[in-house]
C-alpha cells in the first residue's frame, strides 16, 4: 500500500502527461495551498490520501460528469480576482516534487493571500459538509468505518487546517476561523495550535525580532477590538432597535435602520461643512455683519429670511477673501472643493452600499419559490415579543390557507374582465400623472406669484416674511395629501401579485417628488437666478424653509397617518382594524428630506445641522408612533429587496438629481455680484482656473498645472474614458451572462444526478429483492465454490453478487489502507450520487448476466463464484493483517475479484438499456485499461499476485472514493 | 474594569474576539446573561474555565428565545450532548451564529440543523410537517400541512429525492435575501 501510493503519487506520467492541466490544477488547489504541507516526508507515505486524490481528479476529468467540473473550474479561473491561480499551481507541482524534505522553519517562496483564501472556502466548504454528514450516514459500505478511523480523519482534517491557517495572514487567519463551522472550543484548539506552530517557526530565527513583531500585532489587534467595542457603545439607539425589531419584525426596523444611516450621512457632511467653511470664517471673524435694522423676530425659525440671512447658515455669509491668520486660508477654494469633495464622497458611499445591498439581495435575481420561502425562510428570529408572535402565527396560517385555496380554484379571468383591469390601471395611472403633473404647474405658478410679488429689498416686512411660507406649505401640503391619493387608486386596483403593487405605489410617490423638485429647481435657477442680488441666500432660505414644513408635515403625517387610522380602526370603523406601518411611504419621505438636505449643500453649507435634528426627533416621534398605533405588519414582505430599491432610488433620480442640479449651478449659472465668496466671477468653476493661474508662477506646482490642462479641461480625456468604461461594462456584462448560463447548467446538473440517483436506487431496490429470494440457494453451493476457487477465478461470471462484491471489495480495501497507513483520512463516502451509481453500475452488469443465465443455463458460470471469491480474498486479507507489508496484497485480491467482473462484463455492455449507466461503465473501462497499462509501466510488482490488475484495482477503489467527494463538493 | 477583569483574562478575551462575532464587551454582556440565568450554578470568575452547563430548560426561558418556535431546536442544535445542554462557550457559539455579522454559509447550515428535527440530514416531510406546525400553531388541518409539505419539497427539491438536501436548502436561501437579516437574535 505504501508503495503504491508513494509510487503513484510521485510518478511524474501523472502530473505530466495524463491529466489535464485544470484537473492538475483543481487537486493541488483544493489541497496543498502551502509549501508547509510537505513537512514531513514520513507522512507521505503515510498519507494515503494524496495519491488518492491525485488519482481522483484524474477521474474526474474523464468521467462524463468531468466536462462539467471543468467548465465550472475554467469560469473560476476566468475570474479577475484570482490572476495566479496559475502560478500558484506551478509552485505546487514544484513543491510536490523537490520539497519532500522541507522543514517547518522555511519560509514559503511567496504567499497569494487572495488565491489562498479562494481555496480556503473551497476547503471550509468541504469540511463542514462532511462534518455535518460523518455520523448519521447511514450507508451499508461504512459500517466498517470505525470510531477510530472518523477520529483519525478529523485529527488529519485538523492538521491540514493548522498548516493552511499558518501560513495566512494574521486578519485572513481570524476572519478563516470565525467562518469554520466549529464550536468555539474547537476553534480555540485549532487557535492555539495555529499559535503554537506559529511561535515555533519563528523561534528559530531572529527571536527577538519575531517576538517583538508578535507584541506589535497582538496589541494593534486589541486596539481594534477596543475601538470597535467603543464604536458599539456609542451606537445610537441600540437597544431602542432591539426592541422594535422584537416587537414589529425587521422590516419595519429596516425604516429605523435607513433613518440612522441617513443620520449618519448628515452628521458626516455638518462635520465637513462646518469644520472646513465655517470655523475657518468663525476665526477669522466672529461676529456677522448685520444691519443695524435688522433684529431677530423669531419668524426666522420658520421662513429662514430676515435675521439668519446676513449669518453663515447661507452662501452670502460668506467672504471671498483670502484669511490671513497662522496661515493663508483661501475661503473660495475652501468652499467649492468642501462641497465638491462631499458631493463625490457622498456618490461614493451610496454607490458602495448600492453595490453590496445588489450583491446581498439580488444574488439570483429570481423569484424564490413562494411555500417553500414561507415555511422555511419567512420566519424572522429577532422577534421576540409574544403578542407579535402570535400575531405572526396566525398570519401565516391566513396566508398559507389562501395560496392553497388560490391555488385550487385558480382561473384565468376571462376577455371581460381582462379589459375592465386593464381599463382600472390604465385609468389610474393617467389619473395618477396628470394629479403630479398638476401639482407641478400650479407650483410654478405659485412660484411665478410670489416671485411677482417679492421685492429684493434688504429687510422684508413681518407680512411679507411669512407670505414666503406659502409655496413651502403648499409643496408639504401636497406631498402629504396627493400619496394618500395613490393609495386610494390602490385599492381600487387588482395587482397580479404584491410586489408589483407596491412598486406601482412606489413609482407614482417617486414620479410626484421628482416632478415638484425638478420644478421647484427650474424656477431657482431661471427666474430666482436672474430676478435677486444675492440669488443663492433666496434660494438657500427657500430650501430651509422647506426642510422646517417638511418636518412639520411629517409630524402631520404620523398624526394622521397613523393615529387618527388607529382611533377610526379601533373607535370607528372596526374594519379597518388597527393600521400598520408603512414602510414604503415612510422611506420615500426621508429620501425626498434628504434630496432637499443635498440641493441645500450649496447654497445653504449649515443645512445638514437642520437636517439632523429633524432626523433625530423624527426616530423618537415614529418611534413613538409605530408602538402607540401601529401593528406589526400582517404580510412578511421582502423587506431586504425592498431595501436595496430604497438605496437604489435615493441614488438613482434623487442623489444623482441634486448632483446634476449643484453642478449645473456651478458650472454655469452666475453667482451673485453682491454677496458669497464667488462675487466677480462669471461661474463658481472660474475658481479653479484662477488658482491654476496663480500657481503657474510656482516652479514647484508645475505638474498640477499640468493636470488641469492636460486631463480636466481636456475633452479627450473624457471621451477616452467613457469609452474605456463602457468597453469594461460591456465585458463585465458578458461575464455576468456566462455566469448566468453556468447557473442554468449547474442546475440542470443537479437535477440529472438526482434523476440518476433516484433511478438507480430503484434498480438496487428491485435487485435486493431478487436477491433476497436467491439467497438458500447460494448458501449451499458456497463451500463448493470455495474450493474450485483457483480454479475458476479467471473465467468465473458472477451474476447478482458484482455489486456486493464491490462493495465488499471497497470495504475491505479502506479498511486495508487505514490499518497500514495509520490513520490518515479517508474521506467517509458523503457523496451520494457517484458512488451509488459506481456500485450500481456492477450492479447492472450483474442483473443482465442474470439474464444471461436464465437464458444459457448450461455455460460454466457460478451466479455466487465472486461473492465466494470477495470472501475469501477477505479472509486471505484478515489473515495476512498482521502482516504489513503483504497487506496490500489482500486488497489487491478483493479487487481483483471485482475488476474481473467488470472486465468480463464489458462485453455485453453494447446493448444495455440505459444510456447512463452505459456510457458510465464504458468510461470506467476504458480509464480502468488506461490506468492498468500506465501501471504496468511505472509500478514494480510488489506482491505474489498479478500484480498489474490488483494495484490497478486499488486505483480504482481509490478512485471511486475521490470521486464521490469530488462529486460532492462540485455538487454545491 | 476592575471587576469586569476578573471574569476573564485578556488571553481568553483574546480568544473569544478571534473566534466569535462578539467583541470584549459584548462577551462580557453574554456572560452576565447567562450568569443571570442560574446565579447559584455559574460563576463569575471563568479565568480556569470551569465546567458548568445550563440545561435546555433555563436558557430557553430567556426572553430573546422564549417566543421563538424553534426555541428547543436553536438550543439544542448548538449543544454538543444535543440534549440541550449549553456550556458558556457554546451559548457564544449560538448567539455568535445568529449575531448580525456571520456569514450566510454558518448562518444557512445552522438553519438547516434547525430545521432537520429528526437530525439525519434531510428535511424530510416530517420536519417541514414539525416546523410548519410550530410556524402556525397547529391551525392547519392535517391535510393542508401535508399539502403545504408537499409544495414545499415540489418547489425546492432540485434533484427530486422527494426530500430536501442541505444543498436544496441552501439553493432556496440564496434566493431568500431576507434570511441573512430574519436569521438574526439581537443580544
Amino acid at each position: 500500500m505504501t508503495s503504491y501510493s508513494n509510487g503513484g503519487f510521485f510518478n511524474h506520467a501523472y502530473h505530466d502527461s495524463e491529466t489535464l492541466e485544470m484537473d492538475r490544477r483543481h487537486s493541488s488547489k483544493t489541497h496543498h495551498t502551502n509549501p508547509y504541507a510537505s513537512h514531513d516526508p514520513a507522512s507521505w507515505g503515510e498519507s494515503s490520501e494524496f495519491p488518492g486524490q491525485t488519482h481522483g481528479y484524474d477521474a474526474v476529468g474523464r468521467a462524463p460528469g468531468g466536462g462539467w467540473q471543468g467548465e465550472s473550474w475554467r469560469g473560476r479561473e476566468s475570474l479577475p480576482t484570482r490572476p495566479d491561480s496559475t502560478r500558484q499551481h506551478d509552485r505546487n507541482h514544484s513543491t510536490f516534487r523537490t520539497d519532500r524534505d522541507s522543514q517547518y522553519g522555511r519560509a514559503p517562496p511567496y504567499q497569494l493571500p487572495s488565491s489562498v483564501s479562494g481555496n480556503m472556502t473551497m476547503r471550509w466548504r468541504r469540511i463542514a459538509v462532511r462534518r455535518m454528514s460523518m455520523f448519521p450516514d447511514a450507508d451499508p459500505a461504512h459500517v466498517a468505518f470505525t470510531e477510530d478511523a472518523i477520529k483519525n480523519e478529523m485529527e488529519n482534517e485538523e492538521q491540514d487546517l493548522v498548516k493552511e491557517l499558518v501560513a495566512m495572514s494574521t486578519r485572513d487567519r481570524i476572519r478563516t476561523i470565525r467562518d469554520l463551522l466549529m464550536s468555539f472550543e474547537e476553534k480555540k484548539h485549532i487557535r492555539r495550535q495555529v499559535e503554537a506552530l506559529k511561535s515555533s517557526y519563528k523561534s528559530r530565527q531572529f527571536t527577538r525580532l519575531a517576538d517583538f513583531s508578535e507584541n506589535v500585532s497582538l496589541s494593534v489587534r486589541r486596539a481594534g477590538y477596543t475601538i470597535k467595542s467603543t464604536r458599539q457603545t456609542l451606537e445610537l439607539w441600540q437597544g431602542i432597535m432591539k426592541e422594535i425589531g422584537g416587537k414589529f419584525g425587521s422590516s419595519v426596523l429596516s425604516y429605523f435602520v435607513f433613518l440612522k444611516w441617513l443620520l449618519m450621512f448628515n452628521i458626516f457632511s455638518f462635520l465637513v461643512n462646518f469644520g472646513f467653511i465655517t470655523i475657518p470664517l468663525l476665526v477669522h471673524d466672529p461676529s456677522p455683519n448685520i444691519p443695524q435694522n435688522v433684529s431677530f423676530r423669531g419668524l426666522e425659525l420658520l421662513s429662514g429670511a430676515g435675521y439668519f440671512t446676513y449669518t453663515v447658515m447661507y452662501y452670502g455669509g460668506y467672504s471671498n477673501e483670502t484669511l490671513e491668520g497662522l496661515v493663508e486660508y483661501n475661503m473660495q477654494l475652501a468652499y467649492f472643493f468642501t462641497i465638491a469633495v462631499y458631493m463625490v464622497l457622498c456618490g461614493i458611499a451610496l454607490i458602495f452600499s448600492m453595490a453590496s445591498s445588489f450583491r446581498q439581495n439580488y444574488v439570483v435575481a429570481e423569484s424564490v419559490s413562494n411555500s417553500a420561502w414561507q415555511l422555511l425562510c419567512s420566519w424572522d428570529f429577532s422577534v421576540t415579543n409574544d403578542k407579535a408572535v402570535r400575531q405572526r402565527r396566525n398570519n401565516l396560517s391566513v396566508q398559507l390557507k389562501e395560496s392553497l385555496s388560490e391555488k385550487a380554484q385558480r382561473e384565468l379571468p376571462t376577455r371581460s374582465e381582462k379589459l375592465k383591469h386593464f381599463g382600472i390601471h390604465f385609468g389610474s395611472w393617467i389619473l395618477s400623472t396628470g394629479l403630479t403633473v398638476g401639482c407641478g404647474a400650479s407650483i410654478y405658478y405659485l412660484c411665478r406669484y410670489e416671485q411677482q410679488r417679492a421685492t429684493d429689498t434688504e429687510n422684508w416686512s413681518l407680512s411679507q416674511e411669512a407670505e414666503t411660507l406659502l409655496v413651502p406649505f403648499v409643496v408639504s401640503l401636497m406631498n402629504l395629501v396627493i400619496p394618500l391619493f395613490y393609495s386610494l387608486f390602490n385599492k381600487f386596483e387588482h395587482y397580479s401579485s404584491q410586489r408589483t403593487q407596491i412598486y406601482a405605489l412606489v413609482v407614482r410617490n417617486v414620479f410626484l417628488r421628482m416632478v415638484i423638485l425638478a420644478v421647484l429647481c427650474y424656477y431657482w435657477m431661471n427666474v430666482v437666478a436672474e430676478k435677486f442680488s444675492c440669488w443663492e441666500s433666496v434660494v438657500g432660505q427657500a430650501l430651509y424653509r422647506l426642510v422646517i414644513f417638511d418636518f412639520l408635515f411629517l409630524m402631520l403625517g404620523s398624526f394622521f397617518g397613523e393615529f387618527l387610522s388607529n382611533v377610526i380602526g379601533t373607535r370607528l370603523l372596526l374594519s379597518l382594524g388597527i393600521p400598520e406601518f408603512d414602510v414604503a411611504r415612510n422611506v420615500l419621505e426621508l429620501i425626498y428630506a434628504q434630496t432637499l438636505a443635498w440641493i441645500g449643500i450649496y447654497f445653504s453649507p449649515l443645512l445638514p445641522a437642520i437636517q439632523i435634528l429633524k432626523l433625530f426627533l423624527l426616530f423618537y416621534l415614529k418611534k413613538v408612533s409605530l408602538t402607540q398605533n401601529c401593528q406589526p405588519p400582517r404580510r412578511s414582505g421582502r423587506a431586504a429587496q425592498m431595501q436595496t430599491i430604497f438605496i437604489f432610488l435615493l441614488f438613482f433620480p434623487f442623489f444623482v438629481g441634486a448632483l446634476s442640479m449643484v453642478a449645473y449651478t456651478a458650472w454655469t449659472l452666475n453667482p451673485s455680484e453682491q454677496c458669497g465668496p464667488f462675487r466677480g466671477f462669471n461661474n463658481t468653476f472660474s475658481v479653479v482656473g484662477v488658482w491654476m493661474a496663480e500657481l503657474e508662477e510656482i516652479s514647484s506646482s508645475q505638474w498640477a498645472v499640468w493636470i488641469y490642462q492636460n486631463v480636466i479641461r481636456s475633452e479627450i480625456f473624457y471621451f477616452l474614458g467613457t469609452l474605456i468604461i463602457i468597453v469594461i461594462i460591456y465585458i463585465f456584462w458578458h461575464v455576468t451572462k456566462g455566469r448566468q448560463e453556468l447557473i442554468r447548467l449547474l442546475r440542470q446538473q443537479i437535477i440529472n444526478e438526482g434523476k440518476d440517483k433516484s433511478f438507480l436506487l430503484e434498480k438496487l431496490h428491485d435487485l435486493q429483492k431478487s436477491n433476497l429470494s436467491r439467497n438458500p440457494k447460494q448458501k449451499k453451493q458456497k463451500e463448493h465454490t470455495k474450493r474450485h476457487l483457483d480454479d475458476r477465478s479467471s473465467s468465473s461470471h458472477s451474476s447478482s453478487n458484482a455489486m456486493v462484491q464491490a462493495l465488499l471489495a471497497r470495504q475491505q480495501f479502506e479498511g486495508e489502507e487505514r490499518r497500514n497507513a495509520g490513520g490518515v483520512p479517508v474521506p467517509s463516502d458523503i457523496s451520494t450520487s457517484s458512488a451509488v451509481m459506481q456500485a450500481m453500475v456492477a450492479r447492472q452488469r450483474a442483473e443482465r448476466e442474470q439474464d444471461d443465465l436464465y437464458h444459457m443455463p448450461d455455460e460454466y458460470s457460478s451466479p455466487d463464484s465472486a461473492l465466494a471469491q470477495a470472501f475469501a480474498a477477505r479472509q486471505r486479507a484478515k489473515a495476512q493483517e498482521s502482516d504489513e507489508d503483504n497487506g496490500s496484497s489482500a486488497v489487491m485480491q478483493a479487487m481483483q475479484a471485482r475488476q474481473r467482473a467488470e472486465a468480463d462484463r464489458g462485453l455485453d455492455t453494447g446493448d444495455l438499456p440505459f444510456p447512463v449507466s452505459n456510457v458510465m461503465i464504458q468510461v470506467m473501462q476504458a480509464r480502468q485499461r488506461a490506468e492498468e497499462e500506465d501501471r504496468i509501466q511505472w509500478v514494480p510488482a510488489p506482491s505474489q499476485n498479478t500484480a498489474p490488475p490488483g494495484s490497478s484495482a486499488l486505483i480504482q477503489a481509490m478512485l471511486a472514493r475521490r470521486e464521490a467527494q469530488n462529486e460532492y463538493d462540485d455538487g454545491y | 474594569m476592575g471587576n469586569k477583569q476578573t471574569i476573564f483574562t485578556d488571553e481568553q478575551l483574546d480568544a473569544y474576539q478571534d473566534c466569535t462575532f462578539f467583541t470584549r464587551k459584548e462577551i462580557l454582556r453574554l456572560h452576565g446573561r447567562y450568569h443571570e440565568l442560574a446565579p447559584h450554578l455559574v460563576p463569575m470568575d471563568y479565568t480556569n474555565d470551569p465546567d458548568c452547563k445550563l440545561p435546555l430548560a433555563l436558557i430557553v426561558n430567556m426572553p430573546e428565545l422564549k417566543e421563538n418556535p424553534f426555541r428547543n431546536r436553536i438550543v439544542e442544535s448548538f449543544s454538543e450532548d444535543g440534549m440541550g445542554n449549553l456550556s458558556f462557550n457554546e451559548f457564544v457559539d449560538m448567539f455568535s451564529v445568529l449575531s448580525e455579522m456571520a456569514p450566510r454559509e454558518l448562518k444557512a447550515i445552522y438553519a438547516f440543523k434547525i430545521y432537520d428535527f429528526n437530525v439525519d440530514n434531510y428535511l424530510c416531510k416530517e420536519d417541514l410537517e414539525k416546523t410548519l406546525n410550530r410556524l402556525t400553531k397547529e391551525e392547519l388541518t392535517p391535510e393542508e400541512v401535508e399539502l403545504v409539505c408537499e409544495k414545499t419539497i415540489e418547489e425546492a427539491d432540485l434533484d427530486g429525492d422527494n426530500k430536501l438536501s442541505f444543498a436544496d436548502f441552501e439553493n432556496m436561501i440564496s434566493r431568500a435575501p431576507d434570511f441573512l437579516s430574519t436569521f438574526h437574535i439581537r443580544i
